[in-house]
């Protein structure tokens, strides 16, 4: 009797500390929500997505940073998945096969780095970089970019590599039994086997990208203004947070609770996505090899 | 229609036959199992077999997407090199010096160290993982023990990924609501660790599960067969094979904790001048620190040798970290007889 009213009890505690994370995200959602409803209701909408930032005038529009962070996720994820695809490509068909291992763990590696460490590298090299080349302040969405797609290569590189490694090898003996090149083999047999795993690896990096605050907010300005190039200073929904929740009070405060429901809004969208594309499989990002 | 010009390319160079295996699929599973197709390119290549158009324009692609291939991945693989390389560069001679590492803050004068910062790191990540670890445990035993397959657990993987997605500023910003301000914590460790635990929830979660689910099944029948109940045979035989892996996870997670900044920036604190002993004080992690010195800085004339000094510890403790858990990984794998 004793052991199975106690195995009753466990199976309910073991039951709360999963439903934790059910309830944590809970929490969050309620908290965003109730923190930006003073902005919804004294602002309204219509100010909130319009393009002017001026607090003192009563002007909350956050259209610049959603633009600022579209655009830096965009080229962070232009500039890194070439380079993650093709490395995933070198780590399961190209790469001799004794320094695989090797490759693999360096690209893990950049995994661990830090945001802030990547983000005073950005500051105070690839800035100044830029600066002198271009003319202009050197901080901005080119400079943002950068940094992303070193932040988003790690993430899009593993789960590529995955994919590719849980294609069936007897895909690739009979395409290449056939006389088909390697590079025939890659592109018309083992690419299109591993789509949906590359697919969901850039919409997790895109992710990725959307979130990152620290090593964006070191790069990319600040200026709440739209970027007139490349290389000007501009804002993105997280480094706005970051550098104005601080010293905020009243509707503006609640404004910048209403970026991070923005925020959320996004990233809870793109897992629904990644879900749907990887057939239900955990989108939960792996840290242990 | 190329496989017909490699057919015709074969039979055109008079093919010399050779023992399957002579050359070996060792150097690369692309040549086939008797490195047929290298033979045949070798052949193109000194005129001794003579190929179609179609069989140069398919090896020309093959030739040059490899070296593609090559460049990208030289270039991706080479900014990791370049990244590590600029930081210790940047600050190792600072990072290394003990009167800097040991030393007292200063927030006027210029030579100070960050000992209070490596210890607010530390106590946060300590912290953390305390409330972290029996959390994603217990939930990754439910998950792979008794939840099943029913709506609860769909609901649990959803809650579990949703969470994984949310931006660390989000978390930061709904720390500063509720454990800042609404449980009244302020800067502090707690409020900070609290916060941290939920951020990092899922992916211990998910850790301790894959950890769990490489204990091979049979152990647990061999357990239930002997009349344990379920719990005693996750408790007694599952969960301790499991530990090695939910270790190393945890580790991994700490080396998370002690990197992450922009959830720690609003709930733990940015400059502190004194060892914070305890949970409600307020800290100064030291990636919580850069910031600081980034936009504070100007204060201390010697602003950017500490930030840079910082980056260069930050980086090293945690590639430290990541190297520790990637060997005891290797180690307990091999003690257990399981290979690469």
């Amino acid at each position: 009797m004793y052991v199975i009213r106690r195995e009753w009890l466990v199976k309910r505690v073991l039951l709360v500390t999963a439903m934790v994370v059910v309830l944590g995200l809970a929490l969050v959602v309620y908290f965003m929500v109730k923190e930006s409803i003073p902005a919804f209701k004294q602002a309204g909408p219509a100010n909130l997505f319009s393009s002017e930032w001026a607090p003192g005038e009563g002007r909350y529009g956050m259209l610049i940073f959603l633009v600022g962070t579209l655009a830096t996720t965009a080229g962070g994820l232009i500039l890194g998945t070439p380079l993650a695809l093709g490395l995933a490509l070198f780590l399961t068909q190209v790469a001799p096969r004794r320094s695989r291992a090797l490759f693999s763990r360096g690209v893990e590696t950049l995994a661990g780095i830090p945001s802030i460490v990547l983000g005073w590298l950005g500051f105070t090299i690839l800035v100044p970089w830029i600066r002198e080349l271009s003319g202009s302040s050197g901080s901005g969405i080119l400079a943002a970019s950068i940094v992303l797609a070193v932040m988003v290569i790690p993430t899009i590189t593993a789960i590529s590599r995955d994919a590719l490694e849980a294609v069936p090898s007897t895909y690739a003996q009979a395409s290449l039994a056939m006389g088909a090149t390697r590079w025939q083999t890659i592109r018309r047999v083992q690419l299109p086997a591993a789509k949906h795993g590359i697919l969901a690896a850039i919409i997790l990096g895109m992710g990725r990208a959307i979130g990152e605050t620290m090593a964006v907010a070191m790069v990319i300005g600040p200026a709440s203004v739209f970027p007139t190039s490349l290389t000007s200073p501009t804002h993105t929904l997280t480094t706005k947070i970051l550098m104005e929740m601080g010293e905020s009070t009243g509707v503006q405060r609640s404004s910048l609770f209403a970026m991070g429901l923005v925020l959320l809004m996004l990233a809870m969208a793109l897992i629904a996505l990644m879900r749907r594309v990887s057939g239900g499989r955990s989108a939960t990002p792996e840290v242990v090899e | 229609m190329e496989r017909a010009a490699w057919t015709t390319a074969v039979k055109v160079g008079g093919m010399r036959e050779v023992e399957p295996g002579a050359t070996g699929a060792a150097g690369g599973g692309w040549l086939g199992p008797c490195g047929a197709q290298a033979r045949v390119e070798k052949g193109v290549r000194r005129g001794s077999v003579k190929a179609s158009a179609a069989h140069r324009r398919a090896a020309l692609a093959d030739r040059l997407a490899t070296a593609g291939i090559w460049a990208l991945s030289i270039l991706a693989l080479s900014t990791v090199a370049l990244v590590i390389g600029a930081v210790l560069w940047k600050g190792l001679g600072t990072a290394l010096s003990p009167a800097f590492v040991f030393g007292k803050p200063q927030a006027m004068r210029e030579g100070g160290g960050v000992w209070p910062m490596v210890v607010s790191s530390f106590h946060l990540s300590l912290l953390t993982l305390a409330l972290v670890v029996p959390l994603g445990v217990g939930a990754a035993v439910y998950m792979s023990e008794f939840a099943g397959v029913g709506r609860l657990a769909r609901l649990v993987r959803f809650g579990a990924d949703s969470l994984s997605a949310v931006p660390s500023v989000v978390f930061g910003i709904f720390g500063m609501v509720v454990f800042v301000v609404y449980l009244g914590l302020g800067y502090s460790l707690l409020a900070g660790a609290l916060t941290l635990a939920l951020l990092n929830l899922p992916t211990v979660m998910r850790s301790a599960e894959e950890s769990i689910k490489a204990v091979p099944r049979s152990y647990l029948e061999a357990a239930l067969a002997t009349g344990c109940t379920k719990w005693e045979a996750v408790k007694r035989v599952v969960l301790p094979v499991a530990v090695p892996g939910i270790a190393t996870g945890a580790i991994l997670t700490a080396g998370r904790i002690v990197g992450e900044s922009a959830a720690v920036i609003y709930t733990v604190g940015l400059f502190v001048r004194r060892v914070p002993w305890s949970p409600f004080r307020p800290a100064a992690p030291m990636a919580a620190n850069i910031w600081h010195m980034y936009t504070e800085g100007a204060l201390v004339p010697d602003w950017f040798r500490v930030a840079s000094g910082e980056a260069a510890l930050l980086l090293l403790i945690v590639l430290t970290l990541n190297l520790v858990a990637r060997t005891t990984a290797k180690a307990v794998r091999k003690r257990m007889g399981y290979r690469d």
